[in-house]
């Protein structure tokens, strides 16, 4: 990967550099972070001329290694004001880091009021203007055809939606999949950006790339195959995920007193077999159909936790139907029918919004009056108007922090504006903890894997005390920074967490490709690196350790059915980030 | 809690053992007469499931080791390996599930 593109929305120039030597070692969220705290101003307004967006692919990426297709999207936040790194399977990286291309950074912004299309291969990128029928309220599943039908099949395409068009704070951007649905770089309003600078789409095609260079091919071969062992012998991967999808978690949580209910008034429901990852399953197996239990987001995914849910006759809703979606929608906001969750689950995708800001704000929007408790047409309707926009459409879109304020609620579930997602932070308190800190705003993702020689502080954990949590969020948070960095999915945790084999095989891939010797404190202290740039920038940006706090509601509601609060210092949350 | 409450305990089971309960008790929870405490391991032999087939156990909303004392009253869950997320630690499994015989390690069969 050695190109490094640019393109200017102000003159519509496209320039392709060299890879910049500090940035030759880094790939994903690392490449992502430093590149946004170096070139974009800490205090910009996220929609202005100054904030710069950058995509790029992980290190593995485009490789043989199992799980290796993430790409990072990074820039700061319209809607938290942080630095942001938000990522994404679908073919899109792969493709990227088959055509040579390290970064695609997009900067300026275009005097006109036309969209663009930013159209990359391997001789570079292009700017067109884009396909007008994909314009102005046009579903993402439509545009995907549409530019699929332009461009290629084959090419891997990233979309701002209807809701990035509008620039509205919850707007995601979809990546293409291998059969042309969606997968989404959902938080932090990404979307917004992409839109603002009035890029609708960027395509990629790599046809003419070769095989992206390995140093050392039969090291990478071998570390491939023991990391692919590790995966797929882990009872998760061959047990969980691959048959009951992430939704795995709605019993579990619930049963944990976790799964906050009712905009985070309870930690458990009554209706957990409507929506639950078993329920998940068999109605899947039932129906048949184009119904899929098991599917992969990307080439070379071997986990599959991904299915594609389908209705009564068989035919596709919605694909990458997630826990922390049918958890807001089905548990926050009350909604009893898995369909009508599914049907929502699939609007937010045409629209283009995170699923788990606005199934958020849709709960909270319930609390304020504006929508009727677990009411799943409402909740459709209300949806689809953020794609026109309407007011109610604008305000949800707005994201759960805006919902809050326009209904006069104390009770808002947000850190840095970002909503929590979903995982009670008070009969888990490490999660809190996570929340609290990261440089994301509240992000379950941010604190999800830990590194191999940092899996002791797990071994005492009790959920309701405070023993060993700064530890864990820290460790957690170090451990995830690094993995985003590689371009690998996060559920390899359980292939690296729980068999050091696995882990060093990571970073013997790491090796093989680029001809290098990092060891695992290496690795460590690139998650250390990456969690310091981020924070740095958010530093310079206006945040400070104040901002680092649970939402006050925590401290003195309790959540049933264990009746416990938030209960750490602010001096124990600082503890966090001392390293 | 009533008498009658205090004699018997509500089961549940996740991942494949959902599907199993259903199909060998007609439903999910399953409500079973119990006078005097048991273990979570005289429990699942009772229901006939496999102990390798248990990584954890929920009791009353607490992750628990197979030999924890379940009391009339109680609410259990059994969950099969398969959990996915950091959730394995934060719920406390890694401190629960190392003399079980399906522990998180890897797969042994």
């Amino acid at each position: 990967m050695n190109k490094f593109i640019r393109v200017d929305m102000t003159t519509k120039q496209v320039t392709i550099e060299e890879v910049p030597a500090k940035y030759a070692g880094l790939g994903g969220r690392a490449l992502t972070s430093n590149f946004v705290a170096d070139e974009v101003k800490p205090t910009c307004h996220a929609l202005g001329k100054n904030n710069k967006i950058i995509f790029a692919p992980g290190l593995l990426s485009g490789t043989t290694a199992p799980n290796s297709g993430r790409i990072s999207v990074g820039a700061k936040s319209p809607l938290t004001g942080t630095i942001k790194e938000s990522n994404s399977g679908g073919s899109f990286s792969q493709k990227m880091a088959k055509a040579g291309i390290k970064a695609l950074v997009i900067e300026g912004m275009p005097t006109d009021d036309k969209f663009y299309v930013i159209k990359m291969d391997v001789n570079g990128a292009a700017i067109e203007e884009a396909p007008e029928e994909i314009l102005g309220g046009c579903g993402n599943y439509k545009a995907i055809e549409v530019l699929s039908a332009k461009y290629g099949e084959k090419v891997g395409i990233a979309l701002a939606g209807p809701a990035g068009e509008h620039r509205l704070p919850t707007a995601n951007i979809s990546f293409k999949d291998p059969e042309g649905n969606m997968r989404s770089a959902g938080r932090g309003g990404l979307g917004a950006v992409l839109g603002s600078k009035k890029v609708k789409a960027v395509v990629i095609d790599d046809t003419g790339a070769g095989a992206v260079p390995i140093a050392d091919p039969e090291k990478f071969r071998a570390a491939s195959k023991v990391f692919s062992k590790a995966l797929l012998d882990h009872p998760v991967a061959g047990q969980g995920l691959a048959a009951y999808g992430t939704d795995v978690l709605i019993n579990i949580l619930n049963e944990a007193g976790g799964l906050p209910a009712n905009n985070f008034t309870s930690g458990r429901i009554e209706h957990n077999d409507n929506i639950s990852g078993e329920t998940l399953n068999a109605t899947i197996t039932e129906r048949g159909g184009e119904g899929k239990v098991s599917h992969g987001c990307h080439p070379g995914c071997i986990i599959r936790c991904s299915q594609w849910y389908p209705d009564k006759d068989g035919k596709y809703i919605t694909s990458g139907f997630e826990y922390e979606t049918i958890w807001g929608l089905g548990a926050d906001a009350g909604i009893k029918d898995l369909d009508e969750i599914a049907y929502i689950d699939r609007a937010m995708d045409d629209i283009g919004v995170d699923s788990i800001e606005t199934a958020v704000a849709v709960a909270t929007a319930m609390e304020g009056g504006l929508l009727p408790w677990g009411d799943g047409k409402a909740v459709l309707d209300a949806v689809k108007q953020i794609a026109v926009p309407t007011p109610l459409g604008r305000i949800l879109g707005g994201g759960t922090a805006v919902v809050g304020k326009v209904c006069g609620l104390f009770r808002t579930p947000v850190v840095k504006d970002q909503a929590i997602p979903a995982y009670d932070p008070r009969p888990i308190k490490g999660i809190g903890l996570t929340y609290a800190t990261t440089p994301m705003g509240a992000d379950h993702t941010a604190g999800y894997c830990i590194s191999g020689n940092i899996l002791k502080v797990g071994a005492d954990i009790d959920p309701l005390k405070k023993d060993g949590q700064i530890e864990y969020a820290r460790a957690m948070q170090i451990g995830t920074a690094a993995v985003d960095s590689t371009g690998m999915c996060l559920f390899v945790y359980f292939g690296i967490a729980d068999n050091p084999g696995g882990y060093q095989a990571l970073i013997d891939m790491i090796n093989a490709q680029y001809g290098t010797e990092l060891t695992a404190a290496d690795v460590d202290k690139l998650g250390e690196s990456v969690l310091k740039v981020e924070r740095a920038f958010n530093k310079a940006a206006g945040f400070t350790n104040a901002h680092d706090r649970l939402p006050e509601f925590f401290e003195y509601e309790p959540c049933a059915p264990h009746n416990v609060v938030w209960d750490f210092t602010p001096e124990e949350i600082d503890e966090v980030y001392n390293f | 809690m009533s008498e009658q409450v205090e004699k018997s305990i509500e089961v549940r089971g996740f991942l494949h053992l959902d599907a199993a309960f259903r199909k060998k008790h007609g439903k999910i929870p399953l409500i079973m007469d119990l006078d005097s405490p048991i273990t979570g391991r005289e429990l699942a032999e009772k229901l006939e499931i496999p102990w390798d087939e248990i990584e954890v156990i929920f009791v009353n909303g607490f992750v628990q080791d197979l030999d924890y004392v379940i009391h009339p009253g109680d609410r259990v869950a059994f969950l099969p390996p398969g959990c996915p997320g950091p959730y394995r630690i934060a719920l406390g499994f890694y401190g629960k599930n190392q003399n079980n015989e399906a522990n998180f390690r890897i797969k042994k069969k």
